[in-house]
Parts: structure tokens; sequence; C-alpha cells
């Protein structure tokens, strides 16, 4: 039924960005994903499955793929008609995912059950298992789509998978409890989150080895304050954005050089962060304090905290 | 698809230089006088409900993949003695064996006994079930400690009362040495926050109408004008399960019962216990929960696993150094990065305030600072700790 429906959908319109300009709140405890404006008016709140947690916006931006950890499930909601339209099924507690380069995979991590799914799109299928170290949890996928890189939360490491072959070709050893990633454009670095070692491990992607370590302190905290996990990177890498967790700030780096520019303070516990396409605007989610805050990227100051469902874990912009 | 994986460790490990064994061995009795079930009355969960080792083999399997990548390999094995009596033999036989590390899953007295009968230059102990601050004091240099000290426990409690404004409180005890001690901690503890004992009254589990005054709730908690809640140390659980409600004055009753500070609870909902807790259930297979004791051996195994792949290090010496320092920062998958404290060698930790079913708190509670880390608001600080 939900499958008729979205094809005859995707029928029935060309599948073309709509640039709604809107911003996506998924939250966790409430079970659904805040819909803002432009302006940031909140226009609409989905009701999803139990437990939602990342999301990715389809390659047009058409679809926003959410995937809910409590109820095994990665639902598809139209971006122009805030509708579920689809659901695909997944090992138990999906947490983050992402796609191949061409859509056709999704590779999502099971926290329970240690293994990183790969599930195809059309059949909803689950191709292939790989075995992860236990909590897998961050997943990126290579440009070329012929590597994925996946954290185990309790091996400290970063698990380096061959596509093709389907199996962990490499292990980087990282800090404790690594969580997220960022791919930079051009650099050829791997960057990951160790949330409880309070450090930004830069992996050589060439190598496969860590290049360099970076840690952060905000004025007026202390290092085992500082729980970094979400990251953001501007399009040509020149400036990175790094959630600080308990402390309760986001990191401005330099993308190149990776020197601190500057420390802004926003909600507590900062996870997720996104940047509207212009790049004016940084989104940083509070996981717990239940809002957002906007950060002005040009005088690196918060501008707005708005309030949002709870225990909010990603947010996503289509714009 | 696993063979593939473990090709790719196989040719790793070969790369990777020694390939010697770490030995390590836990230590326990059985029977565990602490857990007879004769003391307990009926069918109450009388602390831990199963043997903890279950814990250290979970501990493995959770960093295999990153003890494999260097190339470090584990032996583990689990010992079980009778009596006291029977120890120094075993003791002796796992040291001569070549264990590297002993997790010890003992009361204080015999872990205190191991201790000395190793000297200086034994295995590297981990005491994980004795909370006793005396063991502590003790300051025995090759035991660290990943059980919660009962000052800790006092301590995570008393933050609540002075969070909560209650200020004034009846302290009931039973009258084993453990209750004793853990009544001592608590006035330590609530001393250091000026919280006001009203009275500290010893409780009786007869119905003997003699001993009235000890074993009758409402005389027991009665003749006093005021107080906000009753502390209760009860090891053994059978009469503080029966005071809540039933106080003279209608107060809450914590410690033993109702609130209860603890290591770990299956109801920690945040910084991945559930995932925890859920590979523990699957793994123990008999739907028993993840205790305290299960936890505090989880960690112990942990910290050594950690310390053996991270330091980067071949030297035992070096390996016990950095196991021993801030770098170690270990995930203990409550919130915040874990380490042993120099001046008594006890794993600093958040310490959960437990209902049946809820955590209410974690302690240190926001607001309670320190100079250098807050985990130290936590149990006996440096400049407060001697040895005796």
């Amino acid at each position: 039924m939900l499958r008729a429906i979205l094809v005859a959908l995707i029928a029935a319109t060309p599948a073309m960005a709509r640039d709604t300009g809107r911003i996506f709140v998924s939250n966790e405890r409430s079970h659904d994903v805040w819909v803002f404006s432009p302006d940031f008016e909140h226009i609409a709140t989905i009701e999803t499955s139990r437990r939602p947690r990342d999301m990715k916006l389809n390659a047009d931006r058409t679809l926003l793929y959410v995937a809910c950890g409590d109820d095994d499930v990665i639902e598809v909601i139209d971006v122009e008609t805030l509708e579920i339209v689809d659901s695909i099924p997944t090992g138990p507690s999906p947490e983050v995912f992402e796609f191949s380069p061409d859509e056709s995979l999704i590779y999502v991590s099971n926290e329970e059950d240690s293994m990183l799914e790969i599930i195809e799109v059309d059949s909803r299928i689950v191709i292939h298992d790989v075995a992860t170290g236990a909590e897998p949890e961050g997943v990126i996928t290579s440009e070329d789509g012929s590597t994925v890189y996946v954290t185990s939360e309790v091996a400290d490491m970063v698990h380096v998978i061959d596509t093709e072959a389907g199996a962990v070709i490499d292990n980087i050893i990282v800090g404790t409890r690594p969580r997220r990633f960022i791919l930079t454009p051009d650099t050829n670095e791997l960057w990951v989150s160790a949330e409880l070692s309070s450090e930004i491990c830069i992996i050589d992607r060439a190598r496969l080895e860590i290049k360099e370590v970076l840690q952060f302190l905000p004025p007026g905290f202390r290092p085992e304050d500082v729980t970094p996990v979400g990251m953001a990177l501007t399009a040509d890498g020149a400036r990175g954005y790094i959630s600080l967790g308990r402390a309760n700030h986001v990191a401005v780096i330099d993308g190149f050089t990776h020197e601190l520019i500057d420390y802004v303070l926003v909600g507590r516990r900062a996870w997720s962060i996104a940047l509207t396409r212009d790049e004016t605007l940084a989104v940083v989610v509070n996981g717990l304090s239940d809002d957002i805050t906007l950060i002005d990227t040009a005088s690196l100051r918060p501008i707005r905290s708005i309030p949002v469902g709870q225990v909010p874990h990603t947010v996503v912009i289509d714009d | 698809m696993r063979i593939v994986i473990i090709i790719a460790f196989a040719l790793w490990s070969s790369i990777a230089a020694a390939q010697e064994v770490v030995s390590i061995a836990l230590l326990g009795l059985d029977p565990d006088p602490r857990y007879d079930e004769a003391i307990a009355y009926a069918r109450i969960e009388n602390g831990r409900q199963g043997d903890p080792q279950i814990a250290a083999r979970m501990a493995m399997e959770d960093l295999l993949l990153l003890t494999d990548a260097r190339g470090v390999n584990i032996g583990f094995s689990a010992v079980r003695v009778a009596d006291e009596a029977a120890l120094p033999t075993a003791t002796r036989q796992l040291a001569d064996s070549g264990n590297r590390y002993l997790i010890l899953d003992l009361p204080a007295k015999e872990a205190d006994a191991v201790a000395v009968a190793l000297g200086p230059n034994g295995p590297l102990l981990i005491n994980t079930t004795a909370p006793e601050d005396w063991l502590r004091r003790r300051c025995h240099a090759r035991m660290l400690h990943t059980a919660a000290s009962d000052r800790m426990i006092a301590d995570a409690l008393v933050q609540h009362f002075v969070k909560m404004r209650w200020e004034r409180v009846l302290v009931l005890h039973g009258k084993t040495d453990r209750d004793i001690a853990r009544a001592a901690s608590f006035a330590e503890a609530a001393a250091r926050f000026r919280l006001r004992i009203v009275a500290t009254r010893e409780f009786d589990l007869s119905t003997n109408p003699a001993l009235r005054e000890q074993n009758n709730v409402a005389l027991l908690t009665g003749d006093i004008r005021e107080y906000d809640a009753v502390f209760i140390a009860d090891s053994f659980g059978e009469f503080s399960r029966y005071l809540p409600y039933r106080t003279a004055l209608p107060r809450p009753v914590v410690g033993a019962t109702d609130l209860v500070p603890l290591e770990w609870h299956w109801s920690l909902e945040r910084y991945g216990a559930p995932q925890v807790n859920s590979r523990f259930e699957t793994a123990v297979g008999d739907s028993r929960r993840m205790t305290w004791q299960d936890w505090s051996v989880w960690i112990a195994m942990r910290a050594l696993l950690t310390a053996e792949a991270k330091s980067l290090e071949r030297d035992p010496n070096a390996i016990e150094a950095f196991l021993r320092s801030d770098a170690l920062r270990l995930d203990g998958s409550k919130g915040a990065q874990l380490s042993f404290r120099p001046w008594d060698n006890q794993l600093r930790q958040p310490i959960l305030l437990a209902t049946a079913n809820a955590i209410i708190g974690m302690a240190p509670l926001e607001g309670f600072l320190h100079q250098t880390n807050t985990l130290d608001s936590l149990g006996v600080d440096a400049p407060e700790f001697a040895c005796d």
C-alpha cells in the first residue's frame, strides 16, 4: 500500500528538489519529527515510529529518511507533503545510516547486535551484514562508494569496510567512545569525534592512520566536560563546527589548519549540527535542554534558541 | 563473512610483534557468605543474583576486536574456593601460574588477606565487590578498587539530601559490622555538608517485646519532633523492606530500600547503558539483570584490557602506569571518563540513585563541584585520606 503510494507519487511528480527551506529535527523521546519553516516557525509535527534518531535526505532532497531505533525501521517522509510515505525494515536498534552514492543501498549501524547492515533500498532485502565491534554508531561512505567507515563505541575503533568484499579490511584505534564522522572535501581526511576522551581524531585516509588529535577546552570548563559528538563542515572544507556536548559550546575551527577560531555558547549537551546551504546559519541540537540554537556564522554568536520535542537527536535542512 | 574478518585479523596479528598471552583470573568464594540465602527471610533479592564472571567474559567479548587489533591475547580463568582456609593455596597457585592480574570477588577481609599474602611483587589485584572504607585505608600498593567505597555511596546520597533540603535525618542501622560501617560512612558524609542527624538507632529483627524500642517501627521512628528523611543501613534488606509507609512521621526512607545509591542499575537509560544491559542479559541467558557487582567486574576487566590494548606499551610496568593514569579515560557507560585515584587506588565513577525501576539522580549532582574533578566530590578526597 505505502509502496504503491510512493510509486504513484514518483510517477506523478518528477523527482526534483522542492527547495522548501524546511528544517527537520528528530526527537527521540517524543517520537516525532518537528518541521520548521525557513524563518524557524514551527509548522508541523510528524509522528514517527518510536525513537527517531539519524535522518538523511536523498540526493534530490524530495525524501527524508528517519531511523527509528525502537521499532527497527527507517521511515521515509515526503519533504513537501510531510507525510510518511514508506518504511524500510532494519535489524534491531538502527541508529546512524548512510546511502551508497547511487542511493541503491543503505548502510545502517545496528546498535543492539553489533552489525553494519547493508539494505537494498528497492527490494528491502538485507543483502549483507558486517560484524562490527559492540555498539556501532557513526557511518559514512567514501565519495566513490568503495569504502564505508563505522565507529564502534565500545571497542574504540573505526572499522574500514570494503563495500565490494563486504568485509572489514582495516581497523583504526581511536579515542574513547568514538561517535561521528566528517569527510573533508579535498584534504583526504576523516574526522572522528571521540566523546569520552574529549578528542577529534583526524585520520589520513590514504594511510589509514591518525595524523592529528584535536582537543578543546572552552573557558571555565574542564577537559572531562568536553564530550564532542556532532560535526559540520562548510562545503569548501574551510571551516568546521564541532559540538562539545556537556561543555555546552560549539568549537569553530579552521578546516585546513585545524586551528581554533572561537567557541560559541549553545544549549545543554550540544550534539547534531547542520549548516544552511548558504552557510550563514549553523543549527545546533541540544539534547538535554530540548531546544535548538541558531548560530550566525559571520559573527559567531548564538542568535536564538527555539524549543523542539523531547530529547532532540538530529537536524536536517532542506534548502 | 566471519572467516574473512578472522583472516584479516590473523594477518594483522601476525604483523604484531609479541604474541604473549596476558593471563587474568577471577578469584572468589563459593558459597560466598555475603549472599547466603539463609540470611534473607523469604525470596527477597539479597545482593547479587548470580556469578559475575559472566561480566568479565562480556568485557572480553566487547573489546575483542581492540585486543585482537593490538595482538594482545587474553587468557581468562575463574576460580572459586569453598572457604577462607583454601584461599592462600589458591592465591599462590594463581600467582605462580603467571596470572598478571587477579580480579577479586571477595569479602573485604578475604581480599585483604590475599593482598597481604601476595605482597609487593604479586599480580595486580582489583577489588570488585568489597565496598569497605577500611580496605582502602589499608593502602595495598598492588590493589585497585572498582567497587565504589562506602563513603562514595554515602556522599552520593548526601548530595541528594542537600539538593532536596532534607536537613534533619534519622539514621537506622542493623547489628552487623557492615550496617554499622555504612551508617558511620553516612555520618561522615553528612557532617561534611552539615546535615543534622537527629538520632541514630539500631533496629532489631526479632519480635521480642523486651526489645520493642528497636523492633517496633512506630517506636523506633517515633519520639522525635522532626526529621526530613530516614536513612537506613541494612545489608540483609529484611528489616528495611517493611519500613517505608510505616514511619511515625510520613517521611521518605532511603539507603537500603526505596532510594538506593548503586554503581549500576538496569533502568539507566542514557550513555549507552541500555546496550550494556541488553548485551549482559543476552550473555547470561537466564533473564537476570546486571547488578552492581556485575558492572564492577565488567569495568575491572575493561580497565585491564583497555590498558593492555591502548597504552602502546609491552612492558608490564608501563602498562600498569597507564592503567593508573588519567590517560586511561575508561568508558563505563555512565557518561563520564573513569580513572583510578592515585591516593587510594579507587575508581572514580558516578553513582546512581535508583528506585526499583528508575534513576532519580546520578551523583555528582549538578552544583556539587570539586577543585580538580567533580567525580572526586564522591569519596574521601586526597587531603583527607590517610592510610591506617
